[in-house]
Formats: structure tokens, C-alpha cells, sequence
């Protein structure tokens, strides 16, 4: 079996990163956000797997169930923050979080 | 793990162990009184046990791999304590204007503490993230705390999805880094080690920018500060206190841990390969750029939050001075500016946002503007001069302790050969000149006293609260006038 080399795995994860960066940053739906925010996560969990294994330590595969559990957390406020917002605006788009300016 | 390291940790321990009693103690009996004394109690207790500690610890201890217990990270833990302490007595007040029992509250504050504990002291990416997740969570449940209030889905979800972004950056980054140097620790210096392949260095690199940056976020350095004034505004008074106050002090701790672990960042070596100046430079554009923006869009903020939001942007910048040092030798010299800067923009900002507290409190009104402070001198006196000592020491006035805390910047800078920043942090001082007394204007403007009267119940203030305001401009004059009473402590650490 050849080696997958470590680089490729980054540039894997770099990409997922970017997919998810870019759902984040263009989607209107505050529930898609929340999704790409996880995308996110999940690509630097395949960067901290690769590197974990290219060295042999469990290090990496430790962080990665630190970013799940960070994930759960963040995914919990989230989805009440989202019921908040559809039980106030009966709607879940982003351009309704503007008010505040100046 | 020997005695000696549970004694060092102790403080945390108290605070992780004040937690779970809380939770017990709602269980049993909810009442708001009762969880507040319970809250300020462990934070008295841990303070203690890290002064104590501060007194007994020679040098810097090693607490597994996770932690390092040094005396820079004990004195940022009591600021944050401290700091802590003034939110959970400025939030009863706000607190009592529903039925509800509000014990959630106190529960995510003494998280937020142990999220900002784990980070001053932490050595190491693993618990650098626990920490930062910790304080960060909890924070958006309490900047969402106000449900009835009018911005409190939108502030809270801008500060969620910002600050989940900043993390996975910050993730990435450490990734990277790990991805290259096969360790999680921060000491794990790769760059210094001359045998480095360019792929190698490529990818260290970019974790450390995309590390940096995910900091940055946090700090709310300049290109990343959007977020800043909306989630001040909308945030309730005491937890954007909190905001400004522990969050950036923990950030900006663990920040310099990691910057000054790793040699090859922040020392120019003449043989250097290019990059290692850029994350050096890069540093230097985020302090500039914080400075010049966060003191010019601050000039035409009427709304007190959004105006203390920028100003801390551009204290943040003031801060990031400290990096540049040339030689290990000056190391300590930035940490003991960083820590007395931090100590006169923590106490600043305490007494400022007291003040706001009181006011709002005492108008009924969230959102309130410089103008509502007009003629507040003729009024009542000891929050008149609670303002013009904490915003003269903001603006770095002499006789106060934001002078003492520039001149330690400037020391820094000048060690450091840096004339950009310090012409940046000249201009941005005199920028910050005209918000800054443009406050103490409104203080003694006479001319409005008379159309507010209506609106305005005469301020009586508790004779408790009333202490702790006259205890605050005590402390500014007193460490103003003689700041060696702080130095000193340092000089020993």
C-alpha cells in the first residue's frame, strides 16, 4: 500500500475548509450557515486525522473529538439562537440581523 | 501529579469545583440571592488562592503538559477575577428588572472565568482550545441572555457565527502547525532549526498566519473588528463588560504565550529567509491598522457601547505593540508593560461601564448616548469624577495609569526600533483626544440639565454602591500618582 503523502491531506482539508468558508460567507439562510460553520469544523478534523497518523500519535484523533464535542456545543446555541430568531421574525433569513448600525 | 502542581492549579480548581456546586445549590434551592453571594464567594476564594500562590511561586512550574503556572498568568487570572467580580454586581442590578430567577446567568459567568483561566495558563494547543471554546459558548448565551431585548437574536447571533469562524481558523491553524512539528505543545520551535524544507515552512507558515488571525478575530484587531460594535450595542451592559474586559485579557495572555514560546516569530534574525519577517510585519499592520481605525470611526459614535467598542479596538492595537521585541532579553519588559497596560484599561474600563450601568438603570433606557451624561458633574458628583479619572486614563493623559502604560509601550517600541508603531500610536492618541474629552464635555455641559429634569429621577445610589464608586477613583488617582505600587509587584515576578 502506498502512502497517501501528508500534503495531499492538507490541500484536502484547505479546500473543505474553503468550501464551508464560502457557505458561511454567501448563504442567506442562518440553518445553512449553521451547517457550513460545521463543514468548517470537519475539514480541520480530516487535517488534524492526517497529521495525527503521519506521526503515529493519537494526538491528532484526540483533537478531533475535542472538535466534535466543540461542534455539539456550538451546533445546541445555535439551533436555540435559530428558534428564537424564527419564533420572532418567522423567517430564518440572515438580512434580518442588520439592525444594529452606526 | 504532585501536590505542589494541584496547589498551583488550585485557583482553577476552585472555580471548576464552584461550578458543579452551583449546579448542586440550584438543584436544591433557586434563589437569585443565594447563587450571587455563592458566585462572588468562589471568585473572593480563587483570588485569594492565586495571590497566595502569586506570593509563593518562584518560577514558572509545569502542570503536566497541558499548563504552565507562571506569575504572568497568575496576575492576568486575578484581573480577570477582579474584573469578573464587578460584572456579577453590576448584572443584579439589571437583573432584577424580571421575576424570573436568574441563576443561568451566574452559572455561564463563572464559565466564561474557567474558559479564561485554562487560557492564561495554558501551554498547549489542546487546552489553549478547551479554554477558548469554554469562554467563547458561554459568551453567546450570555451576550443572548436579555431574550425580550430588541437586539439580542441578531447580537448574539453575529458574535456566534464570528467567533465560530475565528475557531475554526484558529483550528486550521493549529492543524497546520501540528501537520509540521508533530507536537501540540507551544514550545516546539520548528523554524529555528535550520534543516526545514520549503513545503514544510510553506505550511507552518500559513498555520501560524491562520492562527494569528483566528486570535485576531477575538481580539478584535482591525481587519477583523466588524463584529465589535454590534455585539457591544446589543449585548446587555455587564456582559459587554465582560466582553471587553476578560475575554480580551485571557485572549491577549495566551496570545503572548504562544508569540514568545516560539523565538523564530518575533526575533528578526538578519539571516532570516523572508519569512519570518512577514508574521512579524503582518503583527505590525494589524496593530497599525487597529489604532488608525478603531480611533477614527470611534470620533462619530454618539451610543457610549459603540464608542467604548472601537476605543478598545484601538487599545487592542496600543497592546500589540509588546510582540515586537528583538532580543529574549526584552521579553519580561513586555510582559510587564502588557500586564500594567491591561491592569489601567481593565480598571477603566470596570469603572466606565459601572457608571453606564447606573445610569441606564436609573433612566430606564438601553441605549444610552454621550448626551445622556450631559450636566451628570452637577449631579452626582463621585460618578462625574469616576468618568474623567477612568477616561483620561483611557486616553493616556499624564498623572494617570494609561500614561504610565503608554510610556511602557513606547519603552517597548523603542527598544524594538519600530517608528511606524509609534507614530501610529502617537496619531491615534490624538485622534482618541477628541472622543475622550469630548465625554468630559458632556459631563459638565450645563446648558441640558434643565429639558432632562423631567426624564430624569435624581441619581440615589445604595451607600454599598456608592463605596465601590468612590473605592474605583481611589485606585485610578492612587496607581495614577504612584504606579510603582503595581510595578513593584511585577519586578519580583
Amino acid at each position: 500500500m502506498s502512502a497517501i503523502p501528508l500534503s495531499h491531506i492538507l490541500i484536502l482539508a484547505s479546500i473543505l475548509f474553503s468550501i464551508g468558508f464560502v457557505g458561511v460567507i454567501s448563504r442567506k439562510n442562518t440553518l445553512f450557515i449553521l451547517m457550513s460553520l460545521e463543514v468548517m469544523l470537519n475539514a480541520v478534523g480530516v487535517a488534524f486525522i492526517g497529521a495525527g497518523s503521519a506521526w503515529h500519535q493519537a494526538d491528532g484523533q484526540v483533537m478531533f473529538i475535542l472538535i466534535l464535542t466543540l461542534a455539539a456545543a456550538e451546533v445546541a446555541v445555535g439551533l436555540a439562537l435559530l428558534i428564537q430568531m424564527q419564533r420572532r421574525f418567522k423567517s430564518l433569513d440572515i438580512d434580518l440581523l442588520s439592525k444594529l448600525k452606526g | 501529579m504532585t501536590l505542589l502542581m494541584i496547589h498551583s492549579i488550585s485557583p482553577l480548581l476552585i472555580v471548576a469545583f464552584g461550578i458543579v456546586l452551583s449546579l448542586l445549590l440550584i438543584a436544591w434551592r433557586r434563589s437569585q440571592k443565594l447563587i450571587l453571594a455563592f458566585t462572588l464567594t468562589i471568585f473572593v476564594c480563587a483570588m485569594l488562592a492565586s495571590i497566595s500562590l502569586m506570593m509563593n511561586l518562584t518560577d514558572a512550574m509545569q502542570v503536566t503538559i497541558l499548563m504552565k503556572v507562571d506569575n504572568y498568568g497568575n496576575f492576568a487570572f486575578i484581573l480577570i477575577l477582579a474584573a469578573s467580580l464587578a460584572v456579577g454586581l453590576l448584572s443584579t442590578a439589571w437583573l432584577t428588572h424580571s421575576v424570573e430567577v436568574h441563576d443561568e446567568f451566574f452559572i455561564l459567568l463563572q464559565l466564561v472565568v474557567l474558559g479564561a483561566g485554562i487560557l492564561v495558563m495554558s501551554d498547549h494547543f489542546a487546552s489553549l482550545f478547551l479554554g477558548f471554546e469554554l469562554l467563547s459558548i458561554a459568551l453567546v448565551g450570555m451576550v443572548g441572555y436579555s431574550r425580550d431585548s430588541q437586539y439580542s437574536v441578531e447580537s448574539s447571533f453575529k458574535y456566534l457565527i464570528l467567533s465560530a469562524t475565528a475557531s475554526s481558523f484558529m483550528l486550521l491553524g493549529i492543524a497546520f502547525i501540528y501537520s509540521q512539528s508533530g507536537s501540540l505543545s507551544f514550545a516546539t520551535d520548528l523554524l529555528s532549526s535550520n534543516e526545514v524544507s520549503p513545503v514544510i515552512s510553506l505550511f507552518h507558515h500559513a498555520g501560524v498566519l491562520l492562527f494569528l488571525i483566528g486570535v485576531a478575530f477575538k481580539l478584535s484587531l482591525a481587519p477583523f473588528h466588524f463584529w465589535t460594535p454590534d455585539v457591544y450595542q446589543g449585548a446587555p451592559t455587564s456582559v459587554t463588560l465582560l466582553l471587553a474586559t476578560v475575554s480580551k485579557v485571557a485572549m491577549f495572555v495566551v496570545l503572548m504565550k504562544f508569540w514568545f514560546s516560539q523565538p523564530s516569530l518575533f526575533i528578526q534574525p538578519i539571516v532570516s529567509n523572508g519569512n519570518t519577517l512577514s508574521t512579524f510585519n503582518f503583527m505590525s499592520i494589524f496593530a497599525i491598522l487597529s489604532m488608525l481605525v478603531g480611533n477614527t470611526l470611534a470620533l462619530k459614535q454618539q451610543n457610549i457601547k459603540r464608542l467604548l467598542a472601537y476605543s478598545s479596538i484601538a487599545h487592542m492595537g496600543y497592546l500589540l505593540i509588546v510582540l515586537m521585541v528583538l532580543s529574549p532579553q526584552s521579553v519580561v519588559l513586555a510582559w510587564q508593560s502588557a500586564l500594567f497596560y491591561l491592569s489601567a484599561y481593565v480598571l477603566a474600563t470596570v469603572s466606565l461601564f459601572m457608571v453606564l450601568q447606573l445610569t441606564q438603570n436609573n433612566s430606564c433606557n438601553t441605549e444610552l448616548n454621550v448626551d445622556d451624561w450631559q450636566g451628570l458633574f452637577w449631579q452626582k458628583r463621585s460618578l462625574a469624577m469616576l468618568v474623567i479619572v477612568a477616561v483620561l486614563s483611557l486616553a493616556g493623559i499624564p498623572l494617570t495609569m494609561g500614561f504610565i502604560g503608554k510610556f511602557y509601550l513606547l519603552n517597548v517600541a523603542f527598544y524594538a526600533q519600530q517608528w511606524w508603531l509609534i507614530a501610529a500610536l502617537i496619531i491615534g492618541s490624538g485622534i482618541a483626544l477628541v472622543y475622550y474629552l469630548g465625554i468630559i464635555f458632556a459631563l459638565f455641559n450645563t446648558s441640558s440639565i434643565d429639558q432632562h429634569n423631567g426624564n430624569y429621577r435624581p441619581l440615589k445610589l445604595k451607600p454599598l454602591v456608592n463605596a465601590s464608586v468612590v473605592t474605583l477613583v481611589a485606585f485610578g488617582v492612587a496607581l495614577g500618582l504612584y504606579p510603582e505600587l503595581l510595578s513593584q509587584i511585577f519586578i519580583n515576578f
